[in-house]
């Protein structure tokens, strides 16, 4: 496949991966990577710098609308930035000195990771505000959210654990070209214990500015091809636009049912890969 | 952010028609990695090479000059937000606001 063509593929892959991505609450970018890889046979890291772009466009876009709703806590988000922007930058340090076979074999074992951690969608309940950790209280960080009738007030628990946990999904954002969002809803949902709601809101923010501490060091390194970047960035973020679109009329159960296995199917293969054994 | 987002979207778009006007038949995204060149460090740069006539090859550069602004939106969006703390005197969240940013810039002129 040569030209136009070629880019039209990559283009509508990368719109089915973001649009995937919208409907089934994974990023557009832990999808893209290893179609690219697998079905394309590019260079995973061209293909991670790509996605790395269009993790940034989908997030510019989304937290935005989050944004104006008013879900989002920007005290929480930025405060978290910190570490996960530090975590981005050793990870695009530590990926480009890295081997590709072994970039591989990490990026499959994420991406299980986050297969189960989406399956496990069981959120603690959200402590009271007075019940919040001192470190939240003194950091100001509980707030409350937009509900029918009056706002409801939430706290925020387990504020150390939680920036740690932050540290290491910006490491596998900056080593992955990924937004690693599943990881820091984890920080935030299951450790910190904030509402859904804020916690998914917050975290859109959160991956666009993570994602900008990596990029330019993958710049440095070459890992931007603008001809690749340029159709699998539009791709997803059309694919991103048009599944929250469809969002409240698909059948996403289902969806995620299928997707899921897809997906840890693609996990193991990239791993294979790694290990230089081919399979399928 | 939305109105940032789609224009970079619209450059990249135009870039990308107009690189492949210039260089169909050929295998873009290349499959053996080699880095890129140099000056794509550059914005100042890209921009002159963009406009320089005749070198079919440099077309990327109106590409990369869109990734670049998307690339800027969270960049500005941490400095509106500090600029915001600081306006409404809340001087811890503006520290903290000025410490992403920092790590941001640092980032991009390692």
């Amino acid at each position: 496949m040569t030209g136009p063509f070629f880019d039209l593929a990559v283009a509508f892959a990368s719109f089915f991966a973001g649009l995937l991505g919208a409907l089934i609450g994974l990023g557009g970018g832990i999808i893209i990577t290893p179609l690219l890889v697998l079905c394309f046979g590019i260079d995973i890291r061209y293909a991670m710098g790509a996605a790395l772009c269009s993790v940034i466009a989908t997030s510019s876009g989304a937290a935005a609308a989050y944004l104006r709703d008013g879900i989002s806590n920007m005290r929480i988000g930025m405060f978290l930035c910190i570490a996960t922007t530090i975590g981005a930058v050793c990870g695009a340090l530590l990926a480009v000195v890295m081997n590709p076979s072994a970039l591989a074999i990490i990026f499959g074992v994420a991406l299980l990771a986050t297969v189960l951690l989406s399956l496990k969608k069981k959120s603690e309940a959200p402590v009271e505000p007075e019940h919040s950790d001192p470190i939240a209280k003194s950091l100001r960080l509980p707030g409350e959210m937009p509900a029918a009738g009056k706002p409801v007030a939430y706290g925020v628990a387990n504020v150390v654990p939680g920036f740690l946990v932050m540290w290491v999904a910006g490491v596998l954002s900056g080593l992955l070209g990924i937004g690693s969002g599943a990881f820091k809803v984890l920080a935030m949902d299951q450790i910190m214990r904030l509402p859904f709601k804020v916690t998914t809101a917050t975290s859109n923010f959160m991956i666009g500015v993570t994602a900008a501490a990596s990029v330019g060091i993958y710049l440095k390194k070459g890992y931007l091809d603008p001809a690749l970047v340029a159709p699998v960035a539009l791709g997803v973020l059309a694919g991103a636009f048009a599944g929250a679109r469809l969002l409240p009329v698909a059948p996403v159960k289902l969806l995620r049912t299928i997707f899921l296995v897809a997906v840890s199917i693609i996990a193991v293969q990239m791993i294979a890969r790694g290990l230089g054994i081919s399979i399928g | 952010m939305v109105a940032g987002t789609l224009l970079a979207a619209a450059i990249i778009a135009a870039g990308l028609v107009w690189y492949l006007t210039a260089h169909s038949g050929e295998l873009p995204g290349d499959h053996l990695f080699r880095g890129e060149p140099k000056y794509f460090e550059n914005p100042v740069q890209m921009l002159r090479r963009t406009f320089e006539p005749g070198v079919a090859g440099e077309r990327r550069s109106l590409v990369m000059i869109g990734i670049f602004l998307l690339l800027l939106n969270p960049l500005v969006r941490v400095f509106l937000a500090g600029v915001g703390y600081l306006m409404e005197g809340d001087r811890l969240y503006a520290v903290i606001s000025a410490i992403v940013f920092a790590v941001l810039l640092g980032s991009f002129f390692w």
